[in-house]
C-alpha cells in the first residue's frame, strides 16, 4: 500500500468522517493538482443523493452542535498524567477563583475562573483599542474586586509573539512554548510579592490570537516530550521552574469567556441604560474558535449552538436585539502581515465580505468583536472605502465595551471609543448617551491628566509590584 | 528540493496537520485569501499528499504568504486537515532555506518585527498614525490632541505609554531575549535581513547593559 499512498500518512483512513476517501486513492499522476486533472471523475450522484451528501455537509461542516462524539482526545486527561509522573505542576482553578462551568463545543466541562485573575493583555489591542481591556477592568471594579487581590496588572509580561509568528513565519514552536511558558510562570507566582500563595492569580488571556497559539502550543507542549525538554532547559536558565518542572495553566481562559459566565451579572446588578433598540451583530474571532475549536464555548441557548455563544450571549443577556449575517463565519482579514502590507486585501475583504453585509443584510447598529485584530481591522478601513463608493459604515467595539456602556460606563474615559474610526457617535447617541457631553467632558478632564491629575482604576504602584 | 520537502514533512506538526483529503474544496470555498489571490489551500493539501515536490516548491516561491493564516480552512475541514497549519510549516521552512520569497514579504514587515523582537509588543500608538497609514484616513482619533497626554488619560498605567502597546519591564524584555536567541529566532531573523538584525542586535545590548546596570544599583540600595 506504501506505493499508493504517498509519505504514508493516513493508510487505514482514521479519524476520517463520513465521505472518507479509500486509502490510496488519490492522484498520483501528478497532474492537474490545481484543478479538476485527469484523475478527477463526476460522482454522477442522483439528485436525491446530491442532497444528501449536501445535507450532511451542513450537519457536521457549516452547522456546529455541541456533542460531535468523541472525535479527539481531551488535552487535559494528559495533562493530569504528566503531573502525576512528576513531569509538570498544572496551575490549577480552585474554589477560590470561584469558577463557573461552561461548555465547550465537544461538549466538555470548562471552569472558567471568575475571581483572581492575572490579566495577560494584547499587544495590540492596548496601542489600539485600549477601551477593551478598560472595560474589563472596570467591571471588575463594579463587582467590588480588590485590585492586587481580586486581579492583578503588571508589566511582567511579553505579548504571546504568535501575531509575529503567524505573519511572518519568524519563530518557532519552541519560541512561542518558551514564552507561553515565562508568561504563564509569571501569573503563577505573580501573588508571592503580595502576599499571596503560588497558583492565587490565574491567568486571563486578552487577545483572540494569544488564546488560540496558547492553546495549540499547550497541545503540542503535551504531547512532545521532546518539546518539554528543550524548553524546560530555556525555563531553567530563565530561573522560571517550579520544583525544576514546567508550569501549565488547568485551561486557557479567554476574556470574552469571564464576560460569558458574568453576562447575568452585569445584567442585572449593573446596567442601567436599556438597549432593546439595538441591533447587534457578532464577528467571534477566528484564533478564538476556529484553532483548537474543540475547547470554544457553546451553549444550545444561544443561536441554537450552532455558532459559539461568546458575544452573541452577552448581546442577549443585555435585552439588544440579535441579528445574524450570512457572513458571519468570515475571518475579518486582517491577516497578521496582510494588515500591515497587503492592505488592499484586507480592506477589499472587510468591506465586502463584513461590513457590507452587516450593513445590508442586518442593518445592524453596531458589530461587536473580541478581538484586537478583528476591531483593528474593521474599525479603521471603512474611511478608504469611500473612495470606491462603498459608502457603509458601522461602529466596531469589543463587546465588553458595549456591555460597559449599557452600564452606564464613561463613553471616553472608560470606554475610551476615541480611538474608533469608525461612527460610534450616533450608537451612544441611540442608546441615550450625550456623545458631545461625554466629549466635552473628557476635553476638560485632559486638561487636568496634563496638570497631572489622573484618575485610575487601581493603584498604578502595582503595576510594578508594589502593594495597594 | 527534496530536502526543503523532507524539512516540511519532517516537522512534528505534520501528521497532525494533514490527515488525507477527499479533495472536496470547503477549505477553498471559505478561504478569504482564496478570493483574492491565486491561492487555494485545496491545492496547498495536495500538492503535500501528493508530494509533488516541484510544484511545492514553486508554491513556497510565492503563493504559500496569500495565506491569512485564520484557520477557517481547519475548523471546517471534514478530514480535519489544517492547510493554514501546514502553511506555517511551509513558511518556516522558506525561511530556513532562505528563499527569495520570505526575503521580500517580510521587507515591508520589517519596523514591525523591530518593535516585536525588541519590545515584545507589536503595534505601539506611536505607529498607529495617519502618517503610517493614510488610507486609514485623516481623523483616526476622535479626539485632537498630544497621543502622550491622550494616553495618559487612559486609567490603567501599563497603558500610558506611547512606543509600546504597554508598559514592559526590563527584567521581563531581556529574558524573551535569551529565548530569541535560545530558540534559534535571532538567527532566522539573521538570514532574512541582515540590516535589521544588526540594528536588532545592537539595541538588545543596549537593554541588557541598561538590566545589569539596574541590577547593580538595586545590589548597592540593598546594601546602603
Ligand atoms: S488559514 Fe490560510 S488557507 Fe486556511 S482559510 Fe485562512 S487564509 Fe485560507
Ligand atoms: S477541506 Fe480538507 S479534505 Fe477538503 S479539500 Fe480541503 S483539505 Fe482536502
Amino acid at each position: 500500500m506504501s506505493e499508493q499512498t504517498p509519505g504514508n500518512h493516513n493508510q487505514n483512513g482514521e479519524g476520517a468522517g463520513a465521505g472518507t476517501m479509500k486509502p490510496g486513492f488519490h492522484n498520483t499522476d501528478g497532474q492537474g493538482i490545481a484543478g479538476h486533472g485527469s484523475f478527477f471523475q463526476a460522482t454522477d450522484l442522483s439528485k436525491e443523493d446530491a442532497i444528501k451528501a449536501t445535507d450532511w455537509v451542513r450537519k457536521h461542516v457549516d452547522r456546529r452542535t455541541v456533542d460531535l462524539g468523541d472525535r479527539m482526545d481531551d488535552v487535559r486527561e494528559h495533562m493530569y498524567e504528566l503531573e502525576k509522573d512528576g513531569q509538570i505542576i498544572i496551575h490549577r482553578i480552585e474554589d477560590q477563583h470561584e469558577p463557573i462551568s461552561v461548555n465547550t463545543l465537544f461538549g466538555w466541562e470548562k471552569k472558567v475562573p471568575t475571581k483572581q485573575l492575572w490579566h495577560h493583555k494584547s499587544c495590540g489591542q492596548c496601542g489600539n483599542i485600549p477601551g477593551y481591556p478598560t472595560s474589563l477592568l472596570w467591571f471588575m471594579n463594579k463587582f467590588g474586586f480588590e485590585p492586587g487581590k481580586d486581579y492583578l496588572d503588571e508589566t511582567d509580561q511579553t505579548s504571546c509573539t504568535a501575531w509575529n509568528y503567524h505573519g511572518s513565519g519568524i519563530g518557532n514552536v519552541e519560541s512561542l512554548a518558551a514564552v507561553f511558558l515565562r508568561n504563564f510562570h509569571q501569573s503563577y507566582v505573580s501573588g508571592k510579592q503580595h502576599g499571596h500563595e503560588l497558583g492565587h492569580f490565574f491567568p486571563l488571556v486578552h487577545c483572540g490570537t494569544s488564546f488560540g497559539n496558547y492553546k495549540e502550543i499547550r497541545k503540542y507542549l503535551v504531547e512532545s516530550a521532546e518539546l518539554r525538554e528543550k524548553v524546560t532547559k530555556i525555563l531553567g536558565k530563565l530561573g522560571r521552574l517550579v520544583d525544576g518542572k514546567l508550569v501549565i495553566p488547568e485551561e486557557i481562559i479567554h476574556y470574552s469567556e469571564w464576560v460569558h459566565v458574568m453576562r447575568n451579572r452585569i445584567a442585572s446588578e449593573l446596567q442601567t441604560i436599556d438597549v432593546s433598540n439595538i441591533r447587534t451583530t457578532s464577528h467571534v474571532a477566528c484564533h478564538y474558535y476556529k484553532m483548537v475549536h474543540e475547547d470554544a464555548v457553546y451553549d444550545p441557548s444561544v443561536l441554537g449552538g450552532n455558532r459559539t455563544a461568546i458575544i452573541t450571549s452577552t448581546a442577549q443577556a443585555l435585552g439588544a436585539q440579535v441579528i445574524d449575517y450570512s457572513t458571519w463565519y468570515d475571518c475579518c482579514g486582517f491577516g497578521f502581515r496582510h494588515i500591515i502590507s497587503e492592505r488592499e486585501f484586507t480592506r477589499s475583504f472587510t468591506m465586502d465580505r463584513k461590513i457590507r453585509v452587516a450593513r445590508e443584510e442586518a442593518n445592524a447598529d453596531v458589530m461587536l468583536a473580541n478581538d484586537t485584530g478583528c476591531v483593528t481591522t474593521m474599525d479603521k478601513n471603512q474611511w478608504i472605502g469611500k473612495a470606491h463608493n462603498q459608502n457603509f459604515q458601522i461602529p466596531i467595539m469589543a463587546e465588553v465595551q458595549f456591555a460597559a456602556l449599557a452600564c452606564g460606563a464613561d463613553p471616553f474615559k472608560i470606554v475610551q471609543l476615541q480611538w474608533h474610526a469608525s461612527p460610534c457617535e450616533d450608537l451612544v447617541e441611540k442608546m441615550g448617551i450625550s456623545w458631545d457631553e461625554a466629549k466635552k467632558t473628557f476635553q476638560e478632564y485632559l486638561k487636568e491628566v496634563e496638570a497631572g491629575n489622573i484618575e485610575y482604576l487601581y493603584n498604578p504602584e502595582l503595576a510594578y509590584g508594589g502593594k495597594v | 528540493m527534496q530536502q526543503i520537502f523532507d524539512d516540511i514533512r519532517g516537522d512534528f506538526r505534520y501528521d497532525h496537520e494533514l490527515n488525507g483529503c477527499l479533495n472536496c474544496g470547503i477549505c477553498t470555498a471559505t478561504c478569504p485569501s482564496a478570493q483574492f489571490y491565486d491561492y487555494s489551500p485545496r491545492e496547498i493539501v495536495q500538492l503535500l499528499w501528493t508530494e509533488n515536490v516541484e510544484q511545492i516548491y514553486d508554491a513556497m516561491q510565492e503563493k504559500i504568504w496569500a495565506c491569512a493564516q485564520c484557520m477557517t480552512c481547519a475548523a471546517r475541514c471534514p478530514f480535519k486537515n489544517s492547510p493554514g497549519g501546514l502553511v506555517a510549516i511551509m513558511r518556516e521552512v522558506a525561511i530556513k532555506h532562505e528563499m527569495q520569497s520570505a526575503k521580500d514579504v517580510l521587507r515591508p514587515f520589517g519596523r514591525v518585527m523591530l518593535k516585536l523582537i525588541t519590545t515584545g509588543n507589536q503595534l505601539s500608538p506611536d505607529m498607529i498614525q495617519p502618517d503610517h497609514f493614510p488610507d486609514w484616513g485623516p481623523n483616526i482619533q476622535k479626539v485632537e490632541g498630544d497621543l502622550r497626554i491622550l494616553r495618559k488619560a487612559i486609567p490603567v498605567k501599563t497603558l500610558q505609554t506611547v512606543e509600546t502597546a504597554w508598559e514592559v519591564s526590563l527584567k521581563t524584555s531581556v529574558e524573551m531575549y535569551t529565548i530569541w536567541e535560545m530558540t534559534g529566532v535571532l538567527k532566522s531573523l539573521e538570514l532574512m535581513d541582515e540590516n535589521l538584525f544588526d540594528v536588532i542586535e545592537d539595541f538588545i545590548d543596549e537593554k541588557r547593559e541598561d538590566y545589569e546596570d539596574w541590577l547593580e544599583e538595586q545590589e548597592e540600595e540593598d546594601d546602603e
